[in-house]
């Protein structure tokens, strides 16, 4: 997503919030006589609300841009009405959700996440497919059609992607593990679709399973590795700092920014404990992501420290473009993170070091809190940090991530002023994503000349022959 | 000069008042233009300033003055930018910065009681205001929502509302909990409205207790004038900083046709418009109302009954410092977080003067050391003794009100300022109204120091009023030409196309820190600054 539309999708929701508010109303008194039904549940981790919701608008009746590196697919109505699902049967709504199919026989788009809900069991889609039909409030709004260029255009060129790339059989259990790891895996293949980001994809834009959560992109934002890799990943996380980290999205080594904020603010935070407890459990068995060995893991850089000394008596630079790492620090920062950067003994603030967002080695999450902020729409929670795009320039922010970097975090990676710029300006990347588009082409184009060439081949045989 | 400046209306000041009006002017589709003598200043610099400065109890002193639009201060040495006349000093402070003076205050959104605005048929003193509170409430919400103002309406009986308070009230700090506790059943202790958030609100965090609501809140979590005037230019208004308006220009038919402005070059420019606002602060305004004369109103703009500039009424305070006897480490939460409203009204209005009772939270640490170390005190002895007082020591005030007094005035100075204009000059004392206000309140202070189990009292001396820098009257409001300066609206009697918000237009002081209903009244004004058939702003707001 480009940081506009992750801006808008953080500013949406609150319509469909009122739906899931009670649901958070409840459970924050802890009552499970108003806990969901099974398919509201399943609605929730499946985190349906996400994309089917615009800034402002009805629940699920869709309209919200994914930017992708194709062009923008705008989320459908899924409300049962006629511009929505009303007309589905529930085989047809399984095969929307499952293998991508809509009711028109058309395809989907893989910004649905079929792929991962084709592994989620007939109960659940049978539950959903009730839930849907009957609780959630039907709306006439028509989204505009998803418009992306040749030859993605072609719908029916998706046929040949599923069949290269989906796997539509439902999780099988493995009877070796436990139900609780088995539960775990289910969730995290299927319903909570954790690979959809997690998981680096190929140049056709399909997840590599055989890197299953070693880390991928959404927009600009990275994902990272979450695999047990006790470097890279969550091997060094304890059972009950994951289930934290879902609930709350604040632990003292990670917090949850950009996309991650929204999962866990729409969906993971209202799952059962004994379900997070299994996603972690599962998480943990991951096998690692293979690669680079590093040094530390991107959460033992840095520690507490300022520069104070070298800055406090001295007469501020007139032009603010002028001031010091250090200056800009103290005056955005020190505030709530403290002089030291060890942030707030209650651990509202965090310590800006033993922290992964200053450890990693990519840096556009970090340049991404500095610029927008980290904001949660649901109810009951305050997490929140500002965002300095209107305050900070491109130079400034890329002054003061390098200063945070050096002085609490991993002290070899770097923000530019240029990557601050496409990140503010929403036409950054993250790392090594392939230009799909140019990729694409050029393959048809590779494609053709070798159907071609073939085709020459043969006839020059036939030819030689007779 | 290269471009002709020139729009629906002009707006001169850009703090909370000018900002908003502006910023309201501009979403009904006017076009504005908002002068401001001062110049540009971000919050950062602010907050940078306060961390960098050895003075950290001077709270001007992260605001240094322009030379070409100097506001005054008066720490190190006073810069006499405010003559004093006398007989009473009257050390005002104020900001000329874009945004103004509430980048420095305690965001203390206190409505006034209805019966201040009905003194002098209830009690015979001061004056009545030309509308009544019920006529303001809609503008007090809708200064309440966009300024962010957290509080329970329920504690504040005194001050009827038709609408809850859009946020809930700030976390209540340990120190004020056991104040309210202590004084249950004799006083009421209750929360303050202040415009601070307690949750997230207008994508500004919440209060995280740093202690510094004065000079600068780090975090933003307060309301304060830099916002609305980001919010103002983003609404599309044209703010031109650092432009000193030293002249209203009028036509044969007294109505305003140009502001004057000098650049910190003093080179000079003009500027037309269709309606003017000024909003430049109790001390500003009048000042440029009476530099602004020419033959046919030879003491100045809006001045024909000799009435701009009088009236000037503040909040002066007394106090009585003691030590508790239980620990309550004050300094922790926001620096005013709690009050005793019961003696804002009553029928001794027609004798002494109502007055707030406000318990302070600023943490005793840096003035104990001060003191400690002007006594000679140190090794363990200052230790022991500074860990005493942070953890016990606390302090009580009185807000006192005073009456519209025309002697009590701001008019020009002889002495000149860096650009050639006159300084203004405070006329000012404390009369017996305001002085027997005070008297009663010694008994409770007393009182609150028994509930309190405390000790080594000590009083603020007879004498010794401290000023609250709530600028009020000087451009007062009324139906009499007589005894105002403007109508109810705002508008300036003498000149049909000339309005005036702000504190000064307030005819009555009362016991409320003036900025709210100043940005109620303003937000009232907008009516009629716009034709009538684009109807009430109030109603229309959000619009």
């Amino acid at each position: 997503m480009s940081g506009r539309s992750v801006r808008r999708v953080l500013a949406t929701l609150s319509g469909a919030l009122l739906l899931l508010g009670t649901v958070a109303a409840a459970q924050g008194q802890g009552q499970d006589d108003a806990r969901p039904g099974p398919g509201e549940y399943a609605a929730i981790l499946g985190d349906c609300v996400a994309c089917h919701t615009a800034p402002g608008g009805e629940p699920f009746a869709g309209g919200l841009k994914l930017a992708t590196p194709l062009g923008d697919i705008v989320a459908t109505n899924i409300t049962p009405s006629e511009a929505g699902i009303g007309n589905y049967t529930l085989e047809q709504f399984d095969a929307a959700v499952r293998r991508g199919v809509r009711a028109d026989g058309k395809r989907l788009y893989p910004a649905m996440p079929y792929t991962a809900y084709a592994k989620v069991s007939d109960e659940d889609i049978a539950a959903m497919y009730e839930w849907f039909m009957n609780e959630v409030p039907p709306s006439d709004y028509q989204p505009p059609a998803t418009e992306l260029p040749f030859p993605f255009s072609v719908r029916l060129s998706l046929a040949v992607w599923n069949f290269m790339f989906l796997d539509d059989e439902p999780f099988t259990p493995d009877p070796s593990q436990t139900e609780q790891w088995n539960r775990g895996a289910y969730l995290t293949q299927g319903l909570t679709h954790c690979g959809t980001c997690h998981t680096p994809r190929n140049l056709l834009m399909a997840e590599q399973q055989s890197r299953f959560l070693a880390g991928g992109a959404v927009g600009p934002w990275e994902a990272p590795d979450i695999t047990s890799n006790p470097r890279t990943g969550i091997g060094e996380w304890s059972i009950e700092e994951l289930v934290e980290y879902m609930k709350t999205g604040n632990t003292p080594r990670s917090q949850a920014a950009g996309p991650m904020a929204e999962v866990v603010d729409h969906s993971l935070r209202y799952a059962t404990e004994a379900d997070l407890e299994a996603i972690a459990v599962y998480l943990q068995t991951v096998p690692a992501s293979a690669g680079v060995q590093h040094e530390r893991a991107v959460h033992e850089w840095g520690e507490a420290g300022n520069n104070l000394a070298a800055i406090r008596g001295e007469r501020l630079p007139g032009d603010p473009r002028d001031w010091t790492g250090a200056q800009l620090y103290d005056a955005y920062c020190a505030a709530c993170h403290r002089a030291s950067g060890q942030g707030t003994a209650d651990g509202v603030m965090p310590a800006l070091f033993n922290n992964t967002a200053t450890g990693r080695e990519y840096t556009n999450n970090l340049a991404l809190v500095i610029l927008n902020g980290i904001h949660w729409v649901g109810e009951g929670h305050d997490m929140h940090m500002p965002g300095f795009a209107h305050e900070l320039t491109d130079l400034q922010i890329a002054t003061l991530s390098n200063h945070v970097l050096e002085m609490y975090g991993n002290p070899d990676a770097r923000v530019t002023i240029e990557q601050v710029a496409a990140l503010r300006g929403g036409t950054a990347q993250a790392q090594g994503q392939p230009n799909l588009l140019r990729l694409t082409r050029l393959g048809i184009a590779a494609g053709f000349v070798l159907v071609l060439a073939v085709v020459w081949l043969m006839l020059r045989r036939k030819l030689i022959r007779t | 000069m290269a471009e002709e400046l020139s729009a629906d209306f002009v707006v001169v000041g850009s703090g909370i008042c000018g900002a908003l009006v502006a910023m309201v002017l501009a979403q009904r589709g006017a076009s504005v233009i908002m002068l401001e003598a001062g110049p540009r200043v971000e919050r950062a610099q602010l907050v940078a300033n306060f961390r960098n400065s050895p003075r950290r109890s001077d709270w001007m002193s992260p605001y240094p003055f322009s030379p070409w639009a100097p506001h005054p201060v008066y720490r190190p040495e006073d810069n006499e930018h405010l003559v004093q006349a006398g007989p009473y000093p009257y050390p005002a402070e104020y900001i000329r910065m874009v945004g103004g003076s509430t980048w420095h205050w305690a965001a203390l959104a206190w409505r006034n009681v209805p019966n201040d605005m009905r003194m002098h048929s209830l009690y015979g003193v001061g004056v009545d205001w030309p509308f009544d509170y019920d006529e303001l409430d809609p503008y007090y919400q809708w200064a309440e929502e966009l300024m962010g103002v957290a509080g329970d309406g329920d504690e504040h009986p005194e001050s009827p509302r038709s609408q809850p308070y859009p946020m809930e009230p700030v976390a209540e700090p340990w120190a004020m909990r056991r104040i309210r506790e202590r004084l249950a059943g004799t006083y009421r202790v209750a929360s303050n409205p202040v415009a601070r958030n307690s949750r997230t609100f207008d994508r500004r965090p919440a209060c995280c207790g740093s202690n510094n609501c004065q000079p600068i809140c780090p975090v933003d979590a307060q309301y304060h004038g830099g916002i609305a005037a980001a919010a103002a230019e983003a609404a599309g208004v044209r703010l031109i900083s650092s432009a000193v308006v030293y002249k209203l220009e009028h036509d044969s038919q007294d109505r305003i046709v140009a502001a004057h402005y000098y650049d910190p070059e003093r080179n000079s420019y003009r500027v037309t418009g269709g309606t003017f606002v000024v909003a430049a602060n109790g001390i500003e305004t009048p000042r440029l109302l009476l530099m602004s004369t020419s033959d046919r109103f030879p003491s100045g703009i809006a001045n024909r009954t000799d009435m701009v500039g009088r009236h000037l009424m503040d909040h002066p305070s007394t106090s009585l410092t003691f030590d508790a006897d239980e620990d309550l480490w004050l300094g922790r939460g926001p620096q005013s977080p709690s009050s005793i409203s019961a003696l804002r009204d009553g029928p001794f209005r027609e004798d002494y003067s109502g007055y707030r009772l406000d318990f302070t939270n600023i943490s005793r640490v840096d003035s104990t050391t001060q003191r400690l170390l002007l006594e000679g005190v140190y090794g363990p002895e200052f230790e022991r003794r500074l860990r005493h007082s942070a953890a016990r020591e606390m302090s009580v005030k009185t807000v006192l009100e005073v009456l519209p007094r025309p002697e009590n005035r701001i008019a020009l100075s002889s002495r000149k300022d860096a650009l050639g204009l006159p300084r203004p000059q405070a006329h000012y004392d404390i009369d017996t109204y305001t002085r027997r206000g005070a008297e009663n309140a010694l008994w409770h202070f007393r009182r609150i120091a028994e509930l309190m189990g405390g000790s080594n009292l000590r009083f603020s001396d007879e004498n010794a009023f401290a000023n609250n820098q709530h600028i009020c009257g000087t451009t007062s409001m009324g139906e009499d030409p007589n005894i105002s300066v403007c109508d109810g609206w705002g508008r300036t009697h003498d000149h049909d196309n000339l309005f005036l918000v702000g504190t000064g237009v307030l005819p009555t002081a009362g016991t409320a820190n003036s900025t709210l209903t100043a940005v109620a009244v303003a937000l009232r004004s907008v009516d009629a600054m716009l034709p009538a058939e684009q109807g009430s702003a109030a109603e229309q707001r959000g619009s």
